[in-house]
């Protein structure tokens, strides 16, 4: 089977600054997909090159076999889209909009009637249906935004942003409702600036800065590989040469306020599976150990030591 | 091809202009029955006759062609310009339609409008002073035709235009004047020799001309003449809004 999105050699220029520096990227079908990137790292302009909104300069992108330009249509139908923008309309409902929605991707009223009352009322929008964007909260227009990239009922989905500016409540939402959609064999790709979303749903991830990925991969191999998560050993009655036998342990000794006090700080790839030997190294040394912390890299950190500065900044 | 798609937007065009009827179909018939009292009540007994056709009736056709052209044009101009502002065109744009399906669905929309106001202005013509049309057929498929082109001419300046002082300074720089010196009001045949030969430049000239001809069976210039003429304004307009659309300029990235 082709991959859902095979995107090949990307580049892209808007006029005197460079957007895209050669994009490779294969999601398969079925996958949840995050990409993540500061702001003006090149994730819109990918989105939109893949949605033809935007005109690659050279390179190719083909969505389950079919190329994006050649068969424009067969590809679009197949994808759903919520902009990181807001829509607005001036003139019609929302059940309207939505209908029209259905509409452009080729779906008759009669069969798009029932499919909009549904998606409606999955998100809670239904006793809005007779509103017009422009009267419905901020929260209300993103579930809008996203009802509509579900008439066409797209195999694959694609959210810009979609829990930026979103409540707790809606974004818990959202996410049980991606993971469901997920679970019944929807592609999704996804943007954030929230590493914990990409975290918790996404089953691999690109770091994307400057126009090109940095790092692909399933988010926990990417935070194992950075290796960075560390143990920290409060502890009285430290000498050095207790770690004589210790062979090549990375660590460091930080004395504390009192004679004998300190603390060890151990370097390991996964905490967790590395504290009962390292607590047991310590231990045997005859050492009185007052406190054990255990420090964790996220995706954030990786996401900094990759791209030398904070998702947000 | 996406036929239900592109039914689907030229619906939403038509329907769009429907909802707001007090914006877009009853000013003009408001203007053009004041028009038609006033000069009927005032100028009617100064003027003498034109062509042997009364003064107020001389200048209908010329009111219709008005109307058909500010509505075709302004309907397809503000629609696009307004899903631009309001980031609705981009998510047209990604939709399986063709370009081609996209804009001829914005052009249609305005050519229903433009028709539609053309249609009224010349029922009212009939109710309130009688007058006659001598080749329906004729008319009919020339209000057709001229709201066709001037809704494609909307479709160009929606896609040149980025803000609503773009079409508005159209309108009030170029539309409206040539409308007028267009001969709405007299026959070119009372002008001086040299504004005469200008108004033969003025494409809107032959527009109204023709109608002319088609509701009074008078006029300055043969039917031939004009409606060639109103036929090279849709095609032209067409291919180049069309064009544009295609390329995506000014809509795509």
């Amino acid at each position: 089977m082709p991959a859902a999105i095979e995107i090949t050699d990307l580049h892209k220029s808007y006029d005197n600054t460079v957007a895209l520096r050669g994009i490779d990227l294969t999601i398969k079908p079925g996958e949840f997909y995050g990409l993540l990137g500061p702001n003006g790292a090149g994730k819109t302009t990918t989105i939109g090159i893949i949605t033809g909104l935007v005109k690659l300069e050279s390179g190719s992108v083909s969505v389950f076999g079919k190329d994006i330009i050649s068969d424009y249509r067969f590809t679009r139908s197949k994808i759903g889209v919520s902009p990181q923008e807001f829509t607005s309309d001036w003139f019609f409902s929302i059940e309207k909009l939505l209908i029209f929605q259905a509409g452009y991707y080729g779906i008759p009223k009669k069969a798009a009637v029932p499919r909009v009352e549904e998606v409606m009322k999955k998100f809670g929008l239904y006793e809005k249906r007779d509103d017009k964007i422009r009267f419905l909260s901020g929260g209300m227009k993103r579930r809008f935004m996203i009802a509509k990239s579900l008439v066409n009922d797209p195999d694959i989905l694609i959210l810009d942003e979609p829990t930026a500016g979103v409540d707790v409540e809606l974004r818990r939402m959202l996410w049980d409702y991606l993971k469901e959609l997920h679970g019944k064999g929807k592609t999704i790709l996804l943007t954030t600036h929230y590493i914990e979303e990409a975290e918790k749903l996404c089953e691999r991830v690109s770091i994307i800065n400057d126009g090109k990925i940095v790092t692909e991969g399933a988010p926990e191999e990417l935070v194992r590989s950075l290796g960075k998560g560390s143990i920290e050993v409060h502890l009285t009655g430290w000498q050095k040469s207790h770690a004589d036998q210790w062979g090549d342990i990375t660590f460091a000794y930080e004395s504390g306020d009192g004679d004998s006090d300190g603390k060890l700080v151990f370097s390991v790839d996964d905490p967790g599976k590395e504290l009962p030997h390292i607590v047991g190294l310590v231990s045997r040394n005859g050492c009185h150990i007052h406190e054990v912390k255990i420090a964790k890299s996220s995706l954030e950190d990786v996401f900094v030591s990759l791209t030398g500065r904070g998702i947000n900044e | 091809m996406n036929w239900v798609g592109f039914r689907t937007l030229t619906m939403r065009e038509i329907t769009r202009f429907f909802a707001v009827y007090r914006q877009t179909v009853i000013p003009g018939l408001i203007t053009s029955g004041l028009y038609i009292i006033i000069f009927g009540l005032t100028l009617q007994r100064r003027i003498t006759a034109i062509d042997g056709v009364s003064y107020t009736v001389y200048i209908l056709p010329g009111l219709i062609m008005m109307n058909v052209i500010t509505n075709a044009y302004n309907n397809t101009a503000s629609s696009i310009l307004q899903m631009k502002l309001l980031q609705q065109m981009q998510d047209m744009l990604i939709t399986p339609m063709s370009n081609v399906e996209l804009s001829l669905s914005f052009i249609i929309g305005g050519a229903v409008r433009g028709f539609i106001n053309g249609i009224l202005v010349l029922l009212l013509g009939i109710s309130l002073v009688g007058m006659p049309v001598e080749h329906p057929l004729m008319v009919i498929l020339f209000l057709l035709i001229v709201s066709w082109a001037f809704s494609s001419a909307g479709l160009i300046l929606g896609i040149l235009a980025e803000s609503w002082d773009n079409i508005a300074t159209m309108v009030n720089f170029f539309i409206t004047p040539l409308i007028f010196l267009g001969g709405v009001f007299y026959s070119i045949n009372m002008l001086p020799e040299f504004w005469r030969s200008l108004s033969l430049a003025n494409p809107i000239y032959y527009v109204i001309n023709g109608l002319r001809y088609a509701v009074l069976n008078v006029g300055d210039t043969p039917f031939l003449v004009s409606f060639s003429a109103a036929l090279v304004m849709t095609i032209l307009f067409t291919a180049i809004g069309v064009g544009l659309f295609h390329r995506g300029y000014r809509l795509k990235n």
